[in-house]
């Protein structure tokens, strides 16, 4: 292994360590990979938990007036029995109620969603002429879990003392919701609790027998009023075009008031004589959301409440879009103000994604910090500076990769970092220990420090080859842990390998580099001044 | 440094020491394997997470009115009024809140009836405060479900948390499969009751419609066409009258959504005066048709009223008719209480049915003595999943062992030398799961083995292979290139590795010291720190004993090794 003059490198590390080690883009090269590092944790979408594939839907069948044993057997067996039919579908779930047959399809983790979507709508739609009669059209609403899922909710409210009817409220809001669905890469927003303007008319019994009426007459009477018709085009006997239209008979609530249903002895009966006629809200619906707010003196009464939410496109980074959101939000403040309306951000995944990254982030860059203290203390600062200064470079180049193969960062990438982090500084403390041992060792005095540099990197270059293997081939298995876990997991064998690969690469390259523009040889005339070589020699004698 | 070569030298001098060290080891691995299956380290898939929001959701009995449920709702948000530690509360009466991993698989979206509701509490910032938002929830749930579910018979309130991974339908899941649904749906609270009282499973829920009255009107075909009204008419003008129709629209220039004509009867003729078959049928008498001829008809004429239980919601999975019983684990583990439920079930239920286990998963059949009749219990939820990925994992870090062996014997040559950084890397189990222990008494909340735990496990036996390797390596090259004799080779080689090995090491526990005091990461802290330790203590003893008295680290051997 050892030869005296111009040591040849046997294994690929010694080559990378004699090819770089006066190669001047070596230092530019090493300067390169720490600003794509910082790029790519700059510009790389976060996300607190990572993107679960989830491919399924949901198939509605309503049927008016069936009972559940009826769906049953003649809306969800049929369509069970078809939906078999396709293959990678893990579970089937049927739900047959009142009226409405659903068949819910989950397909196994990781089927190609666009395909499983498309098969599934392909399946419902070919088989449209089995379903029984009176049967309505079967929705397919796919799942989709980017999507789906809000990134945020914002919580309207009216403020103490304001006089703003609920129907306002809404209005407001859905102007809210018109806006901020203009920012980029914001999906799907909904409203919840929401109160639709409504004109209602009830009707009391009472007075309907007594003035000898029906319902049935009275609906007649209103839907004959609330007639829309398009523009009539007209023309002139020399071809020009006259376009009229009828107004909408109904201009306001007193238009409908005032709607005469039917003649009793001889008078006019209007509907505001049977009924109480109003422009309220939608008072059938009854869904509503309230809310309790913790303030400095305690807690307000739960009060009626809307709720804005709002999603985003998958692959993009719900930091910024929430911090948009907010911002959109704040120019909002003295229009609310002015109406009397407050609101509350009740979620905020763009802030809890931000954190959960910064943290682990902060717990990253101070492990490194440790373990350089740690190495100060066993092997001298210089030692230790250049080993860390391997760890960002390792980190960054794993990044680049993730970024390039359009992975966000997420708590379980960071996690896989966090993982390796362990692994990945081994290598280039392998390296540096046997450069600082040969340095300390007799035979230094002899050999140029190019020489020491190059030997022993490759000395320790194919054991620590094998062994990186040894652990990158532990953490394939888990690419094919199946199911969600599997998903949830995947970040991990995915990243720690590349991070393995680099950390043998940069140590190869950086450390011996490093190592002869930072590293002397001890004076060796004084000797034993060092304890660890002084037991090499004892032990090689 | 010397010290220890000459520790080593000694060693492999001594037959009975290097027997003792042996004989040490494999107890060390026994014991600690032991570990698990007497529950002294408990396993689950993961731990809790500390989130700052959790929800509760409501879910009255069917039939359940939304004022019903609103009392209910305001009786959760007293309660949440009281921590000094909530920010704000949401209530969503009759649907599912803005949807969340929890309420993905839990059917958040689907929900719209009048007997449930969901509320969303947030909390201030995980880092202000002391208490983990698990922990809250351990210690509200008595207090809310002890006064809120009081309010109306049959309530079941749930407190669900953030999943800390992959979310499930809950913690435990018992399905249970029959053709017959009243047979089925009596075992299923059998089996409801039994999980009830199983220790440390909470918010127990059967899902499936609770049984209620209803009064069924059977329109009279006869009597209907006589008086000149049609059936279709009849089911209108009930529907109308009752719950209301929007029965036409208007356009709007200045309102963003178009404007209902909504007609329903009056509030105060709507209402009935109480629940009974009497009070329906006077207001049904109140209630007219008009005729053809322009006579008013009363609907109590046409229809007669039925006293009838309501039909329920049927649930299939599978094509099969099943209804399932969830359960959610308050800090324990989902694993004992399922299994100590399985031994309660399958000794309750003996008398009644014939109880025979299948296929996966403690799944069991049962069979009805008298009637023959079939019903099958699968376990769903998070166990399964938990199984599953243990059972992935295992196969995963068995695929490694195969691997690193291939890799060894392919560098080596030799099936034996490969064999012993194996059996080195193997042994940073009894690391840990000791590690695991240690944990678990220092925490003051249970600390699980979990699928973290095992992910640890598996990067550690690439670490410790190193170490093996490292060191066989270099007394090999001791032995061939300076023509070391072997002992004094290997106690050389475990001296000069030594320090490298400990840096490393040291390297590792410092790196993952951080992960251990993570909520979901713990384990693989833990893990890496426990199971480092245990290998390097390894390396530097066993693997160099087993290395002395492998005859295939001779330098005969290796000589000619080194020349196929």
């Amino acid at each position: 292994m050892e030869e005296k003059k111009g040591y040849q490198p046997k294994d690929i590390a010694g080559k990378l360590a004699k090819y770089f080690l006066h190669n001047p883009l070596t230092p530019i090269l090493g300067i390169f990979l720490l600003i794509i590092g910082y790029v790519s944790l700059e510009v790389m979408p976060r996300e607190e938990d990572p993107q679960i594939s989830v491919a399924g839907g949901t198939i509605i069948v309503p049927m008016p007036g069936a009972s559940p044993r009826e769906i049953e057997n003649i809306i969800v067996n049929p369509l069970e029995r078809k939906i078999r039919e396709i293959k990678g579908v893990e579970h089937i779930y049927g739900i047959a109620m009142d009226n409405v047959g659903v068949v819910n399809v989950m397909y196994y983790i990781g089927e190609d969603r666009e395909r499983a979507n498309l098969n599934l709508y392909d399946k419902v739609m070919q088989n449209m002429d089995l379903l029984p009669k009176g049967t309505m059209n079967p929705l397919v609403k796919p799942f989709d879990v980017d999507i789906d899922i809000p990134i945020m909710a914002i919580t309207f409210y009216k403020k103490e003392g304001s006089v703003l009817k609920d129907t306002e409220l809404f209005r407001i809001v859905r102007e809210i919701q018109q806006e901020l669905s203009q920012i980029e890469n914001v999906s799907k927003t909904q409203i919840k609790g929401g109160r639709k303007e409504q004109y209602n008319i009830q009707v009391d019994l009472g007075k309907l027998s007594g003035y000898h009426l029906s319902l049935g007459q009275i609906v007649q009477a209103i839907k004959a009023l609330a007639v829309d018709v398009p523009d009539v085009k007209g023309r002139t006997k020399d071809g020009q075009l006259v376009i009229f239209g009828v107004k909408n008979a109904i201009e306001s609530i007193r238009d409908v008031e005032n709607l005469i249903v039917a003649q009793y002895m001889g008078s006019p009966i209007y509907l505001k004589n049977v009924a109480r006629v109003t422009a309220g809200s939608d008072i059938q619906n009854f869904k509503s959301v309230e809310i309790s707010e913790h303030k400095k003196e305690g807690f307000t009464p739960l009060k009626p409440a809307m709720t804005l939410t709002l999603g985003k496109l998958a692959g993009t980074n719900a930091v910024t879009i929430a911090d948009a959101i907010k911002a959109k939000m704040e120019s909002y403040r003295p229009m609310l103000a002015k109406e009397g309306v407050g609101y509350a951000i009740t979620r905020d995944y763009g802030k809890r994604a931000n954190d959960a990254v910064n943290e682990l982030v902060d717990h990253i860059l101070i492990t490194i910090v440790i373990i350089s203290i740690m190495l100060v203390f066993f092997l001298g600062w210089k030692e230790s500076l250049i080993v860390t200064f391997t760890v960002p470079a390792i980190l960054a180049i794993t990044l680049f990769i993730a970024y390039l193969t359009g992975q966000t960062i997420n708590r379980i990438t960071l996690f896989a970092f966090l993982l390796s982090l362990g692994l990945l500084v081994d290598a280039a403390i392998i390296v540096i220990e046997n450069i600082h041992r040969h340095l300390h060792s007799h035979d230094a005095v002899d050999k140029s420090m190019d020489e020491i540099m190059v030997e022993a990197t490759d000395e320790i270059g194919a054991p620590t080859n094998i062994a990186t293997l040894a652990i990158i081939l532990t953490m394939v298995p888990m690419a094919f842990v199946g199911g969600m876990m599997g998903q949830f997991m995947k970040p991990i064998p995915a990243n720690v390998p590349v991070a393995l690969v680099a950390s043998l690469i940069v140590a190869y390259i950086f450390t011996p580099y490093l190592g002869l523009k930072l590293l002397k040889k001890p004076h060796f005339h004084h000797h034993k001044h060092h304890k660890k070589s002084e037991a090499k020699e004892g032990g090689v004698q | 440094m010397k010290k220890f070569e000459q520790f080593i030298y000694n060693l492999l001098g001594s037959g009975v020491k290097q027997w003792t060290v042996i004989g040490l080891t494999i107890l060390a691995l026994i014991g600690s394997i032991m570990m698990l299956p007497t529950k002294i380290v408990l396993a689950k898939m993961l731990p809790g997470k500390s989130a700052n929001t959790f929800s509760i959701y409501v879910n009255a009995p069917t039939g359940s009115s939304i004022e019903e449920t609103k009392k209910i709702g305001e009786c959760v948000v007293s309660f949440l009024q009281k921590e000094k530690e909530v920010t704000d509360a949401e209530v969503y009466l009759g649907q599912g809140a803005p949807l969340d991993y929890a309420g993905l698989v839990k059917g958040s979206t689907f929900k719209n009836s009048e007997n449930v509701a969901e509320i969303v509490v947030n909390l201030t910032d995980k880092h202000e405060r002391e208490e983990p938002s698990f922990m809250i929830v351990h210690r509200l749930r008595p207090i809310i479900k002890a006064n809120c579910e009081a309010l109306k018979k049959d309530t079941v309130i749930q407190m669900v948390e953030q999943p800390a991974g992959p979310p499930t339908l809950a913690a435990v899941v018992a399905e249970i499969y029959g053709k017959n649904y009243e047979q089925t749906y009596q075992l299923s609270q059998k089996v409801a009751t039994v999980l009830k009282n199983t220790k440390g499973l909470v918010d127990i829920d059967i899902m499936a419609d609770d049984p209620y009255e209803k009064y069924e009107l059977i329109p009279n075909p006869d009597k209907i066409s006589r008086s000149g009204l049609s059936v279709e008419q009849v089911n209108k003008i009930l529907y109308l009258a009752f719950e209301g129709m929007v029965v036409a629209h208007k356009n709007s220039r200045n309102y963003p959504d178009q404007i209902g004509l909504f007609v329903r009867l009056s509030d105060t003729t709507r209402r009935l005066k109480d629940h009974s078959k009497e009070a329906l049928k006077s207001k049904l008498a109140a209630l007219k048709l008009m005729n053809k001829k322009g006579m008013l008809v009363p609907m109590s004429e046409v229809v007669t009223i039925r006293e009838v239980k309501a039909s329920p919601t049927i649930m299939q999975k599978e094509l099969r008719r099943m209804i399932s019983v969830t359960a959610e684990t308050d800090l324990v583990s989902q694993v004992y209480p399922l299994l100590d439920a399985r031994s309660a079930i399958m000794k309750n239920f003996s008398k009644k049915y014939k109880i025979e286990t299948t296929d996966y998963l403690f799944n069991l059949r049962f069979t009805d003595r008298k009637t023959g009749e079939v019903f099958d219990l699968k376990w769903d939820g998070e166990m399964k999943v938990t199984l599953d990925t243990f059972r992935d994992l295992g196969a995963a870090f068995i695929a490694a062992l195969v691997l690193i062996f291939l890799l060894l014997v392919i560098y080596y040559k030799n099936f034996t030398i490969s064999a012993i950084i194996l059996a080195g890397s193997f042994l940073s189990i009894i690391g840990v799961i000791v590690g695991h222990w240690v944990a678990d008494m220092v925490t003051t909340y249970t600390f699980f083995l979990t699928a973290t735990s095992l992910i640890g496990f598996i990067a550690l036996m690439g670490i410790s292979s190193r170490n093996s390797l490292l060191l066989i390596d270099f007394a090999k090259a001791l032995m061939l290139e300076k023509g070391f004799e072997k002992r004094h080779a290997i106690a050389v080689a475990t001296a000069t590795r030594a320090k490298p090995i400990m840096l490393t090491a040291i390297a590792i526990i410092l790196g993952s010291a951080l992960l251990a005091s993570d909520p979901i990461f713990g384990g693989l802290g833990v893990a890496l720190i426990s199971g480092t330790v245990a290998a390097v203590i390894v390396s530097l003893i066993f693997i160099p004993v087993l290395m002395y008295r492998a005859k295939a680290m001779n330098p005969q051997v290796l000589e000619e090794l080194e020349n196929v």
